[in-house]
């Protein structure tokens, strides 16, 4: 932890934590510290405002496609898919069903390799680099396929755009998608091995009961590991997530194992549905006729529609207001980690222990880039 | 389109204690529009009586011919597996309007605050609305519609000298 | 579950590393990978799609050199590298297929002039002059 200390008075020192921590991202929190003991945190966002809601309104449904990457780094499928789908409902668009199965496909590729690198980030920041190390490397296997899939490792540079995906799966995508599972397989016995590191860093640490969990607005994997029993993809199915079988992953507890042992099931959750996914795969279009090249004048229907996803850090969602023109009129983008490390994060640093912040900051896998857009 | 009948009853209900305009948009989406001042009272009766306990997202989006900003609440129930979108209008030059921070916690008051930032629109009652992203900055609510903010960039920051730069002067 | 170190170890001595030595070998490239672009000026019809639709205005239209302006009267796109998000919806609007994206991806430079990219290279106005 680095940072420069200041004196408030003859008990209290301010401690920053990021942000230029490895691992906190564009993020700092500034701690008030009695000893070892925090008093209280107060989180500081805004190293990477974007102004993305504002931007939005300037650009084509097509253009933010590729700009909605960028919402969040490590999740940029995911975030493509419910940009798209605000534009599908707003304009009416029947997407075809092979379109529907692919993007399924990329979210959950997408929410495997973003909860591989929550387990390295957490293993690093509990002082386990093996796992950190063997996470990352594993990734990169899934990196490979986005850049056969979608041409850009990182970036898919709005693949799953409104219509449908922009390019179909190349030939030998499925056989190569199906050989990483395998691979990932493997990883996740690995990561499922109870880890007496893990185990005594994590343990007992930061615990959310429900009632606080709905209170300060958790969602996804925070909320599920308080003992909530809630999953969009079950509650309001989108694209085809009704034909897949699959469970939610729960948790009683609420500290930190609790929600990193969340991450894992959902990975295992995940391979399955991709698995399935594949067998099912129809034949067809992958993308709606009227959208099958791009067009410049394309005018959105008057009206509004806010949908509702779920990712791999909780509850995406994306409100999208028209006035008729070619361009959305207001965008609102609902990320999970502005509430997850921001009053969630503050409310359970609140009375820790110093050496705990790692442990607790990590577990509620916040990504910086979608708190401040 | 499928209506369940959960929806109705919702429906029903809120219309039986508050004079609005409801409506279904599509499935597991219904829309309320409030004035401003029974908006309190509205979201308690949504909360306590229908259980929507988690509010979702608060946006607003501003009508500069009308004059006015609308403020939706989107609010979701994880019983009924609905979301309800309150939307009610405050005064464009002058937005005040109660906050939701004592019905929905911290979850609300940050929203509000984010909001109040990009907006500036007053909730009045919110414990902290100190900025979150924007250092510094005193001009106008940066997300208003008659804020231009290419304008302001180019100003700012781009010259006409610089090549690589010339080409965003001109350009919508 | 115990780990079973000392097989792994040993196992993990004799295989190959997992990571390959860059610049003496490299992964292979799939095709479709979004790299740097390729232009054909004679293919060009000079729509201005592509500078239309270019999400950071990396496209610019521009005149040819004073010496191709009789063979290319128009405007013609020049891309700016450094400000492209190497989308390819350049690629993907393109009617005549002028402009495509290929696999190279060996954009790093010292140079910040390098980074644009005119119509005509200034390298063949200088060769053929």
């Amino acid at each position: 932890m680095q940072g420069t200390m200041e004196k408030i008075d003859d008990d209290t020192y301010e401690l920053f934590f990021g942000p230029a921590h490895p691992g906190s991202g564009n993020f700092s929190v500034k701690l008030k510290v009695d000893g070892e003991r925090i008093v209280s945190a107060r989180a500081d966002p805004g190293y990477l405002h974007r102004g993305f809601e504002k931007l939005m309104e300037y650009r084509l449904p097509l253009q933010n496609a590729v700009l909605s990457d960028r919402i969040c780094v490590l999740e940029s499928l995911a975030w493509n898919l419910v940009h798209a789908e605000a534009v599908d409902e707003l304009m009416g668009v029947e997407v075809p069903e092979r379109a529907k199965y692919i993007r399924v496909i990329m979210a959950e590729l997408s929410r495997i390799q973003s909860h591989l690198i929550w387990y390295g980030i957490i293993s690093i920041g509990t002082g386990f680099d093996t796992g950190f190390k063997l996470a990352f490397g594993y990734r990169d296997f899934i990196l490979d396929l986005f850049e056969l899939i979608t041409g850009g490792r990182v970036y898919p540079a709005g693949y799953i755009c409104p219509g449908g995906v922009r390019r179909d799966l190349p030939e030998s995508a499925e056989e190569k998608i199906l050989n990483v599972l395998d691979k990932i397989g493997k990883m996740i016995d690995f990561e499922r091995a109870e880890n007496p590191a893990n185990l005594a860093r994590l343990k007992d640490v930061g615990i959310l009961n429900l009632k606080d969990a709905i209170r300060l607005g958790a969602t996804g994997p925070v909320l599920r590991a308080s003992g909530l029993k809630t999953d969009v993809r079950k509650e309001e199915p989108y694209e085809v997530y009704d034909r897949f079988d699959f469970e939610i992953p729960v948790r009683k507890e609420g500290d930190a194992y609790a929600r990193f042992q969340i991450g894992l099931e959902e990975m295992e959750q995940s391979v399955g549905i991709i698995k399935q996914a594949l067998k099912d795969l129809p034949d067809g279009d992958f993308i709606a006729k009227e959208f099958s090249k791009p067009k410049l004048n394309m005018k959105i229907p008057e009206g509004e529609a806010y949908i509702r996803n779920e990712i791999g850090r909780g509850e995406a969602g994306v409100y999208m207001v028209s006035d008729g023109g070619i361009k959305p009129y207001r965008v609102k983008i609902r990320g999970p980690s502005f509430l997850h490390i921001i009053p969630v994060l503050e409310f359970l640093l609140r009375d820790a222990q110093i050496a705990d912040v790692p442990a607790i900051y990590w577990s509620l896998n916040g990504c910086p880039a979608d708190i401040d857009r | 389109m499928v209506e369940s009948v959960r929806e109705k009853e919702i429906i029903e209900n809120i219309t039986k204690n508050f004079k609005v305009d409801v409506g279904i948009q599509r499935e597991r989406r219904i829309w309320v529009k409030s004035p401003s001042e029974d908006l309190i009272d509205l979201c308690m009766f949504v909360k306590n009586k229908l259980g929507f306990k988690h509010l979702s997202a608060l946006s607003v989006t501003d009508w500069p011919k009308k004059g006015e900003y609308e403020l939706t609440y989107h609010i979701w129930s994880y019983d009924d597996k609905i979301l309800i979108t309150i939307k009610t209008m405050v005064d464009r030059e002058n937005p005040e309007i109660e906050t939701v921070s004592k019905i929905w916690g911290e979850s609300s008051q940050i929203h509000e605050r984010e909001m109040h930032e990009l907006f500036g629109v007053k909730f009045k009652g919110n414990p902290d609305l100190s900025p979150l992203f924007l250092e510094d900055w005193d001009g106008p609510a940066p997300f208003r519609k008659d804020f231009d903010w290419r304008e302001y960039v180019r100003n700012e920051y781009y010259s006409k000298d610089n090549d690589r730069e010339s080409a965003y002067f001109g350009r919508d | 579950m115990k780990m079973k170190v000392v097989p792994k170890i040993l196992k993990n001595m004799v295989s190959k590393p997992i990571t390959t030595r860059f610049p003496h070998e490299s992964n292979p490239i799939p095709d479709g990978y979004r790299g740097e672009h390729s232009y054909d000026v004679d293919k060009c019809i000079s729509c201005n799609l592509c500078a239309k639709i270019c999400p950071n205005k990396a496209i610019d239209m521009v005149e040819a050199p004073e010496k191709y302006k009789e063979k290319y009267p128009k405007k013609y796109p020049r891309v700016d590298i450094g400000k492209c998000c190497f989308c390819a919806l350049c690629e993907d609007i393109c009617p005549t297929g002028a402009i495509k994206l290929t696999k190279n991806f060996f954009l790093s430079t010292f140079n910040s002039s390098d980074v644009i990219k005119d119509p005509i290279p200034a390298k063949e106005v200088e060769d053929r002059g």
